[in-house]
């Protein structure tokens, strides 16, 4: 479903990915792993269509089309979805506002009428729980006023209700405490399905311990360096970076 | 130069004899102030961007109508103010435990002592033609350890050209507690021009949460003064709805005149078209240990104009203040004007005081964000506009009003094709 073939991209005039390449198909889980600065962050970003980051060669085909060539909102109702690392909070405009406007949209894209009000409050509260927050924040401002770890199982909460067909997660582990970290992977193990495929980038191996992944890629100066399954994972985490011969070099990140 | 007392309105005007002879004296000696004012131009310091938009006072008349209103919110005390004056009938029929409603000419001459020791604070234009010309005036009194829990909704009615000076004095003795809503119902014709004055004397411990709405307008001017005078661990909390009109200038002036006293006060303002706001407000912290709060949030669209002056005046003996003033402003197009000052004077040197001022347009983090949950660009902006000046709607107390608010700014920030 997504065919990532020699991606390149910049920010700010700076060379993050430098021929990038991957592949995944429908039903698979792939974790990224790889130093900070690695070019991890910028991945999901250009992906979701951060026009931060400029693409300045290669092609990335979302189940037979152009990503690259498609507008951020057109990219979310077509299917991708993307777990920020850094969420923003918007004060003024409530979860649940936004959450419902976001979903008539994708329904929209899809020829479906409007998510009934009851059917969407029932499932809001239903997905509010299944993250372990208190259903007041659906009222509540987008982000507003939640600890880190809220802000990324309410990332997890809106996942739940788009339903994508590819979601992208950006470091969602980092900085959870164990209870939050089980919440999260709970999260994205209920929406692993045949017809949906996972994207994890994250820093530690930790996070694999409970989302099992199908691939394990190690992304290293702005291209994928090595592949394997779940077992690489373990390597890297036993011999760290420098295993591959790699500094972790936090000044960089991008 | 034209002065204020040679306007034909204020030559015209006849004193009402039933008012009581300390009013009566009040009212003759503003008149003369006025012969010392001149109608403001731009080089006017605190009229400088409002003063065009005044328009002819020496065309204004003092005999409008009045109209009929509807409720707007549920289980409150209704009360219509209109040039025609008070019903002081209909005010003897509410009956409300600790609550006392007067009109002035129902007053004895002891009775006025507090209105006329706080007539010393009045200025500027606006307010010494209120004082000037007032027909009669309302006087609220909420007893000691008084709770009101209905509002008291003073509706300031207006159905035609003319100039009307409503004039409300409320007071509230030692913890008492009472919430006013002043909601202004003026045809939006040319020439209807309302000047409200409302004076708050907050007793020790007691709270008044202040509301006040003005509709959208093209046409009519608006101008007002609010003064809340705070004793001791006092508070008051204001919510305003500033839509924008041919001219709209609010004076909003605290006085923390006793210890640990704190205020609160929201204001949204909104303005399209060819419209103007005007707020100009002052927190001035008198006694120490008293704490201030201040958000106001502009949006300014088309061809409007929004001026936001904000001070806070901390006194020398006003140590351990807190104040804090925040002045947030979006210009949603290129010929819209906002100008902003907020001024800190501070005589104490132990006090905490910030303000911060900000023009800008929207945070494209943000619009960023909502995109990539499938919104359009469009939906967007529009959502992100809305809940800039919604979070300060959230914390109006009154559920049904803050709906209300909430609809009005939902339906003035739909975005145009």
């Amino acid at each position: 479903m997504l065919d990532i073939k020699d991606l390149q991209a910049s920010v700010e005039e700076k060379q993050i990915l430098k021929g990038l390449n991957l592949e995944v198909k429908l039903g698979e889980v792939h974790a990224i792993m790889g130093p900070n600065g690695s070019g991890k962050s910028t991945l999901s970003q250009v992906l979701a269509g951060n026009q931060a980051y400029e693409v300045n060669g290669g092609t990335v085909t979302f189940n037979g089309q152009d990503l690259l060539d498609m507008s951020i909102e057109d990219r979310a109702r077509e299917g991708v979805f993307l777990a920020f690392q850094y969420p923003v909070e918007i004060p003024g405009v409530s979860n649940l506002q936004f959450l419902r406007t976001a979903i008539n949209n994708i329904r929209q894209h899809r020829g479906e009428g409007e998510i009934n009000a009851a059917e969407f409050m029932k499932q809001a509260k239903a997905k509010i729980q299944q993250v372990n927050l208190d259903p007041s924040f659906l009222k509540r401002g987008v982000n507003e006023g939640f600890s880190g770890g809220e802000k990324k199982r309410n990332e997890i909460m809106q996942m739940l209700m788009l339903e994508p067909s590819l979601a992208i997660l950006d470091e969602t582990d980092s900085g959870l405490d164990i209870d939050a970290l089980r919440v999260v992977a709970d999260g994205v193990n209920a929406l692993r399905s045949p017809d949906r495929a996972v994207v994890m980038v994250t820093h530690y191996q930790r996070l694999l311990d409970y989302i099992v992944p199908d691939y394990v890629h190690v992304l290293a100066g702005g291209k994928i360096i090595k592949s394997g399954g779940k077992e690489l994972a373990l390597e890297l985490e036993e011999k760290g970076y420098g295993w591959l011969g790699l500094e972790d070099n936090a000044e960089s990140e991008a | 130069m034209t002065q204020l007392s040679s306007l034909a309105v204020v030559e015209a005007h006849q004193l009402n004899s039933a008012l009581p002879s300390q009013i009566q004296t009040l009212q003759k000696n503003a008149q003369e102030k006025l012969s010392t004012l001149v109608v403001p131009t731009r080089k006017t310091e605190h009229w400088k961007y409002s003063a065009k938009r005044l328009g002819d006072l020496s065309l204004l008349s003092n005999n409008s109508e009045t109209v009929s209103t509807t409720a707007f919110v549920e289980n409150a005390i209704y009360i219509d103010i209109s040039a025609a004056g008070i019903d002081a009938a209909a005010l003897s029929e509410i009956e409300e435990s600790g609550l006392t409603l007067q009109a002035f000419t129902q007053l004895s001459d002891e009775d006025c002592s507090a209105i006329i020791e706080l007539a010393e604070y009045e200025r500027g234009e606006l307010e010494q033609i209120n004082t000037a010309l007032f027909n009669d005036g309302l006087v609220i009194r909420i007893a000691k350890n008084a709770v009101i829990e209905c509002p008291i909704i003073l509706n300031f009615v207006q159905d035609e050209a003319g100039l009307t000076t409503p004039r409300v004095y409320i007071e509230l003795e030692q913890s008492a507690q009472a919430t006013v809503i002043e909601n202004y119902a003026i045809a939006d014709v040319d020439g209807a021009f309302c000047s409200s004055q409302t004076t708050a004397l907050i007793g020790d411990n007691a709270k008044l949460t202040y509301l006040r709405q003005n509709p959208l307008g093209s046409a009519f001017r608006i101008g007002g003064t609010t003064r809340a005078i705070l004793k001791r661990d006092a508070n008051f909390e204001s919510h305003i709805l500033c839509l924008g009109s041919a001219m709209a200038r609010h004076d909003l002036h605290v006085l923390m005149t006793e210890k640990g006293s704190h205020c609160e006060l929201n204001g949204v303002v909104v303005t399209k078209e060819k419209q103007h706001y005007d707020n100009h407000t002052e927190i001035e912290h008198i006694a120490s240990n008293c704490t201030s709060e201040e958000n106001y949030r502009c949006i300014a669209d088309d061809n409007s104009h929004i001026v936001f002056n904000g001070r806070i005046y901390i006194h020398k003996d006003a140590q351990k203040t807190l104040g804090e003033m925040n002045n947030r402003n979006l210009l949603l197009s290129n010929s819209a004007e906002i100008d902003t000052k907020p001024e800190l004077e501070i005589y104490a040197d132990d006090v905490k005081c910030a303000h911060g001022a900000t023009i800008g347009q929207l945070d494209e983090k943000e619009v960023y964000y909502l995109k990539t949950r499938g919104l359009s660009d469009e939906q967007a902006r529009q959502m992100l506009t809305l809940g800039f000046v919604l979070e300060l709607v959230r914390a109006v107390p009154i559920a049904s009003l803050a709906e209300q608010w909430e609809q009005t700014l939902s339906e003035l920030l739909s975005f145009k094709d």
